[in-house]
């Protein structure tokens, strides 16, 4: 049978959880709004002996700022605090509407976090798809102090993390972006709400007129078991003129050199390379509408 | 659910929580989650385990004023928190509006799906009092109803809006026996 039980360490500061998860390292898992870990545990997935409750943390931990030229996220932000933000409001972060109206469902975006998505390590984790198309920060914290890294470059495979057990993620931060750059979010799913989706694209770009002065495409994944950038993609269509040709040059010759889709029970390789292409298309042309004022 | 547990390992703790008004003190397991003590500590029935998972939307319950999966929300969670169950929704012997139209429209079927979705609609309804189909459809999007009542539904909602516009917020169960027994 199953073992499912584990104990509840509630914290009365970030001190204390901090401390607590220095002291107990490995043993215990720390839970935000446990959409991910408590599915995990019920199935057997992962077993940690205790669990460190962070939703008390949620005074200091959830907010969505804007501050200095930076866009600062708390990790304990759920996606519905997301979704009634200043964010979802700015045409350049349009992608933050698509997200949020395409993530799960109404309940469990009320205790879903940005944190959690990111803690999730997971492909189909559609917040931080997205934030890995605005060159996104996340900060870590420990008993030792505090660090900031890139997004990019956190995952090592599935449901693994380059970071220390101990630290916890506290916030993410991303530059502002120009007035001529906006982003955009797509996700294929056989139906709304409940599967997670097939495939999931979000890009952010920069256009002077018609040119692409700055790119970046991010894939729930390229291959590897996380989400990735398509850099590839990214370098062919920069300095270009965002005509039908050029997207569909870099949809149809340059993506598929750079992305390896598996095969599995939900859909095939070609399947899934296929709608990659369509995606992107979909959300380069909405990023240029979104731009021009469309 | 297993009661099988080492109890120096997992001690009982206790939460203290108002649901649908009434205060209450629970003894419970750190890993027991806020359905196995509204359902089986404090029998409100009407908060079902569909899925266990987040998928089917039947445990759903509005705490301090969101909509919450019980199936993944540590009880401890809900210390100090006040929770709304089908069973808060109207005073005793009557129900509330959306759930007359949910009545009147022929929308329950086996009724397993219904106390999540009414609760859903409540939510929705206290934030936007009349809604578009897209935003019915948007909020009842994660409540699975396998006996296909989706499309009564949106009709039920729009019914219960027009009720609440006429200040109709409760129905007292008496005058429903005598609707139903003269049909
Ligand atoms: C039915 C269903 C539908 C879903 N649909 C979607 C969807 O459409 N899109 C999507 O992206 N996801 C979806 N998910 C997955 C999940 O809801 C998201 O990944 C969510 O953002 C996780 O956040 P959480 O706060 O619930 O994380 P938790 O479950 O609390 O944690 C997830 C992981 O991150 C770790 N963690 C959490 N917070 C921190 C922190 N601050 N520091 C360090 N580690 C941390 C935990 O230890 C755990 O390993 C779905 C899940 C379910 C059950
Ligand atoms: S039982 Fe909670 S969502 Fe299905
Ligand atoms: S009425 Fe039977 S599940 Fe909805």
């Amino acid at each position: 049978m199953k073992d499912i039980r584990f104990d509840v360490f509630v914290p009365s500061s970030l001190d204390d959880a901090l401390q607590f998860m220095a002291k107990e390292g490995a043993e215990a898992l720390p839970m935000a709004g446990g959409t991910d870990l408590i599915v995990l545990i019920r199935n057997g997935i992962v077993k940690p002996k205790k669990v460190l409750d962070l939703w008390p943390l949620r005074e200091e931990l959830a907010f969505i700022k804007r501050e200095d030229g930076w866009i600062r996220i708390g990790a304990l932000t759920t996606i519905e605090e997301i979704s009634n933000s200043f964010l979802v409001k700015d045409p350049r972060y349009a992608g933050f509407l698509d997200m949020c109206k395409q993530f799960a469902t109404p309940y469990l975006r009320t205790i879903a976090t940005v944190g959690g998505n990111i803690g999730a390590a997971h492909p189909l984790s559609d917040v931080t798809i997205l934030l890995l198309t605005l060159d996104c920060e996340v900060k870590l914290m420990s008993v030792n102090g505090e660090r900031w890294v890139k997004l990019e470059g956190l995952f090592l495979d599935k449901r693994k993390l380059a970071k220390d057990p101990s630290e916890l993620i506290t916030e993410v931060r991303f530059r502002e972006i120009p007035q001529n750059a906006s982003t955009a979010f797509l996700k294929f799913d056989r139906r709304w709400g409940h599967a997670m989706g097939y495939i999931v694209v979000a890009a952010c770009a920069q256009l002077e007129g018609d040119i692409v002065e700055e790119v970046r495409i991010a894939f729930d994944s390229m291959g590897r078991p996380f989400p990735e950038r398509a850099k590839k993609t990214e370098e062919f269509l920069k300095g270009k003129r965002l005509s039908g040709d050029i997207i569909r040059d870099a949809c149809s010759k340059v993506l598929p050199k750079e992305m390896k889709r598996i095969s599995d029970y939900r859909a095939s390789a070609e399947y899934r390379l296929d709608l990659s292409k369509v995606l992107l298309k979909r959300a380069l042309l909405k990023i240029k509408s979104r731009v021009g004022g469309g | 659910m297993s009661r099988v547990h080492s109890k120096e390992e997992y001690p009982y703790v206790t939460v203290k929580l108002n649901v649908n008004g009434k205060d209450y003190e629970a003894s419970v397991r750190p890993y027991e989650r806020l359905i196995d003590v509204l359902r089986y500590k404090l029998g409100l029935t009407s908060v079902k385990e569909g899925c266990g998972r987040g998928e089917c939307g039947a445990c759903v319950v509005i705490m301090d004023g969101k909509l919450v999966p019980s199936c993944l929300v540590l009880a401890v969670r809900a210390n100090n928190k006040r929770i709304i169950t089908l069973e808060g929704l109207a005073p005793e012997g009557k129900i509330h509006a959306i759930q007359k139209a949910f009545l009147d429209t022929l929308s329950v079927q086996c009724g397993f799906c219904f106390p999540g979705v009414i609760l859903a609609v409540k939510w929705l309804l206290d934030k936007n009092p009349n809604p578009s189909d897209e935003e019915i459809k948007e909020i009842l999007g994660g409540h699975l109803c396998r006996c296909g009542s989706y499309l009564r539904f949106i009709k039920a909602v729009k019914l219960a809006v027009k009720y609440l516009q006429e200040g109709k917020v409760y129905f007292d169960i008496k005058e429903l026996r005598s609707v139903s027994s003269a049909r």
